[in-house]
């Protein structure tokens, strides 16, 4: 802007107007962006306090507590942490207690918004409840999950002496018998060949070793490895 | 829909609806009206978390869903505004104007409504009785048909009204009731696919109270039973019964409510400028003229001076002369609050709402720039109010003020945009030695700028306050904990000498430390309600604006 007038000293506007005199220094030029908390001139008011502000204050805070509480106060799933923490146990209790889940008025509102409550996919989260419930519904499997696994260790030892098929029929009928047990509880079907240890991968996967050599003695011909 | 408001509204979601619902809702406000399928795509979120915000959003009113664009086949589109969100903060001053208005039954029902966006009537009624006797001593419940009473008086006074029917929600109304219809199937034949969401007021039934069987008391919650059986004991109570009100929602009527604080800020403003007489008399004018007036008037409806004369409160007992002289006072004071409109009946006189809503935004201004920059400065800027356009000379004569002062106050002034630089050329080539260079302030765009500040000082102090109660999470935690453990020791029983031991499990730092927490966090929350006043009157007077030149 200064270089424009042949290295005479004008600016572009005239300094009388604007109320420059001629001597008078201009203020320095900033070199860097202004201080995030600028010092203040003068001090700001206090607040008026009185009876009807202390009791809006009070009702703004028990309306925040309040909404907290209610169902339309969505919190996404709670993400697992690495290790499982005792606190855990205490914590996954803390909000059940939302007024159960309001069933809106279909009628307001578009149908595509409308959530199915589909049967729980196979890792135990149910789509259309709250974390809470199946938490508790976790639970729930896995201390019925257990039981089974020591009813199930103890009748394969009362029989094992007998035939494998018989054993086999069995435990089917004593599995089918459970799984009425729980289907009566929850709508949760599960397989417990497939869902032993809540792994993804199918209990039969593993190949414990026991049939290795076991079958396949009489073709000699090829080379056992 | 600027990034201040953005930012507000998020943070207000956040505190109200939990984070997923501030996500949806600040992706609606950001990129305009959405379908379902591209919200989920851009936020990331699963599908069942975004249709939950959403009908959140819509339950609350913050979001308005409509058929495509593209005509009755495209999917529905959400849309959402900053206005209705921002509302949430002025959430205490309505419940506490209905509590001056209609006592603690008014208070209970406008909270409830508040915090559950559309009920039923019933519902609500059952609800606040409920409530209502809980706080109430043994033995004593509250009837059913008080809390209605309540709620007639409020929708009467237009404090509540119904939710507007939506077309295009899940099933059609009168046209085909089996057609099974897709949530883009046109709803009543009388909206011809119109772009504009009817407004609540469209309805000629908007503020009829439905007859409603309900009779009853409310009902005690037993605090002895544990968590399962009061689930299973409330859930049978909530069983639905008819009512005779099925499908009538009602929702709180903002706008009755920012007319009446307009009239109280009026009110007030007269008491403070005038004197107490003056006040009663614009508060009569007011009254009288409650449903006369549309929101929108420029001003009341004329009253003769007779009319104001019979109904005044009896407790005033001015003669008619002294009224008269009010009268006369009220319409030559500058504030230009009362006007009159004619000479017949005793003079007909008009309380001028606009003109009162701008100069009561005026003096916002001038209060802002008097704390901000000092006496002298506001002098400058109130000059420049009044005589619009003066030189760089000028100023400095009319304001009395030395030239060099003056000057350096004009430029801060003008760095901070309140001041605007005019330019009038004497050439077509805007020599600037030829150039008048006038100082100037435009009331509307620095009333809107100051809006925005409004907003992002209210963003900042909620920030704040999260930061501040995050800093001391720990403790606040822990001293959670061990109130809810002195409140199962007391319910059940123990001796002091266990109380005490357990109140001593906070150390005396601890509970310093603790004490100044609150007392910041109340400072700032009291501090939001109060920036909640100002922007009350700014956006009134921008509004007020608005209507009466477009």
């Amino acid at each position: 802007m200064a270089a424009r007038g042949r290295s005479r000293r004008t600016l572009s506007f005239s300094v009388d107007s604007v109320g420059i005199n001629r001597g008078e220094s201009l203020p320095p030029t900033l070199q860097q962006p202004t201080p995030v908390f600028p010092v203040m001139e003068q001090k700001p008011l206090p607040l008026t306090g009185g009876e009807e502000a202390e009791y809006l204050l009070a009702l703004k805070q028990d309306f925040r507590g309040a909404m907290r509480s209610l169902p339309c106060f969505i919190q996404p799933a709670a993400a697992l942490r690495d290790v499982e923490r005792y606190s855990d146990k205490y914590h996954s209790s803390e909000h059940t207690d939302g007024l159960m889940d309001w069933t809106p008025d279909w009628q307001r509102f578009p149908r595509e918004l409308r959530i199915h409550a589909r049967k729980p996919a196979r890792d135990g989260v149910s789509v259309a409840r709250s974390d809470a419930q199946s938490a508790q519904k976790k639970k729930k499997k896995k201390v019925r999950e257990k039981e089974e696994v020591l009813i199930k260790l103890e009748t394969l030892q009362k029989k094992e002496e007998q035939q494998s098929e018989e054993d086999d029929d069995d435990d089917n009928t004593e599995q089918k018998k459970k799984q009425e047990d729980d289907d009566a509880d929850g709508d949760e079907e599960y397989d417990e060949e497939e869902f032993e240890e809540e792994t993804d991968y199918i209990m039969s996967y593993f190949d414990n070793g026991e049939d290795f050599g076991g079958d396949s003695d009489d073709n000699m011909d090829e080379a056992i490895y | 829909m600027t990034a201040q408001e953005v930012r507000l509204c998020g943070l207000l979601l956040h505190e109200h609806f939990g984070e997923v619902v501030e996500k949806v809702g600040t992706h609606l406000l950001r990129s305009g009206a959405q379908n379902l399928r591209t919200i989920i795509h851009e936020t990331g979120l699963s599908v069942d978390l975004v249709k939950k915000s959403l009908m959140v959003l819509v339950q609350h009113g913050a979001c308005l869903f409509s058929s495509g664009r593209k005509g009755p086949g495209s999917p529905t589109e959400y849309r959402s505004g900053c206005d209705r969100i921002l509302r949430i903060l002025r959430y205490p001053r309505y419940i506490y104007t209905a509590k001056t208005l209609y006592g603690d039954t008014g208070e209970l029902v406008v909270e409830e409504l508040l915090q559950r966006g559309h009920m039923t009537m019933s519902g609500t009624v059952k609800t606040v009785a409920d409530r209502l006797t809980q706080n109430m001593e043994e033995g004593r419940s509250m009837d059913y048909s008080e809390v209605s009473s309540a709620f007639s008086k409020l929708v009467e006074t237009h404090f509540l009204q119904r939710c507007p029917k939506l077309a295009g929600a899940g099933t059609a109304d009168s046209t085909s009731p089996a057609a099974g219809a897709t949530p883009a199937a046109p709803g009543t034949p009388a909206a011809p696919a119109s772009a504009i969401p009817p407004t609540p007021e469209s309805f000629p039934d908007c503020y009829k109270v439905p007859h409603m069987t309900l009779v009853g008391r409310g009902k005690r919650q037993l605090a002895a039973e544990d968590g399962e059986d009061q689930r299973n004991a409330k859930r049978q109570k909530m069983d639905s019964e008819a009512h005779g009100d099925e499908g009538i929602y009602w929702q709180v009527n903002f706008e009755r409510f920012h007319l009446h604080f307009r009239d109280q800020a009026i009110i007030s403003a007269v008491a403070n400028k005038l004197d107490q007489t003056s006040s009663e008399i614009v508060r009569t004018m007011l009254r009288m003229s409650e449903v006369t007036t549309s929101p929108a008037a420029t001003c009341t409806k004329p009253l003769s001076a007779n009319e104001i004369f019979r109904s005044l409160p009896a407790s005033y007992n001015i003669p008619r002369p002294i009224l008269d002289q009010y009268l006369t006072l009220l319409v030559d004071d500058p504030m230009e609050f009362v006007g009159k409109a004619g000479e017949s009946g005793g003079g007909m006189y008009v309380v001028n709402l606009h003109r009162a809503l701008a100069n009561l935004a005026r003096a916002t201004l001038e209060s802002v720039v008097q704390e901000r920059f000092g006496s002298r400065s506001a002098r400058i800027f109130r000059l420049l109010l009044r005589k619009r356009h003066l030189e760089q000379k000028q100023v400095e004569d009319f304001a009395m003020i030395p030239a060099k002062e003056a000057k350096d106050m004009l430029y801060t002034l003008l760095s901070q945009n309140l001041v605007q630089l005019q330019e009038i050329p004497k050439t077509p080539d805007y020599a600037p030695s030829r150039t008048f260079y006038l100082y100037t302030v435009n009331q509307l765009p620095t009333a809107r700028m100051l809006l925005q500040n409004c907003y992002k000082t209210v963003a900042n102090l909620i920030e704040r306050r999260l930061f501040e109660s995050k800093e001391s999470k720990r403790l606040l935690e822990k001293s959670q904990r061990i109130e809810a453990i002195l409140a199962s020791l007391q319910a059940s029983g123990a001796e002091p000498e266990q109380l005490t031991e357990v109140e001593e499990m906070i150390t005396a730092p601890e509970k310093q430390q603790l004490d100044a927490l609150k007392l910041h966090i109340n400072k700032l929350d009291s501090a939001e309600n109060q920036v909640d006043e100002t922007i009350f009157l700014l956006e009134s007077y921008v509004n007020s604006t608005a209507t009466s030149t477009g």
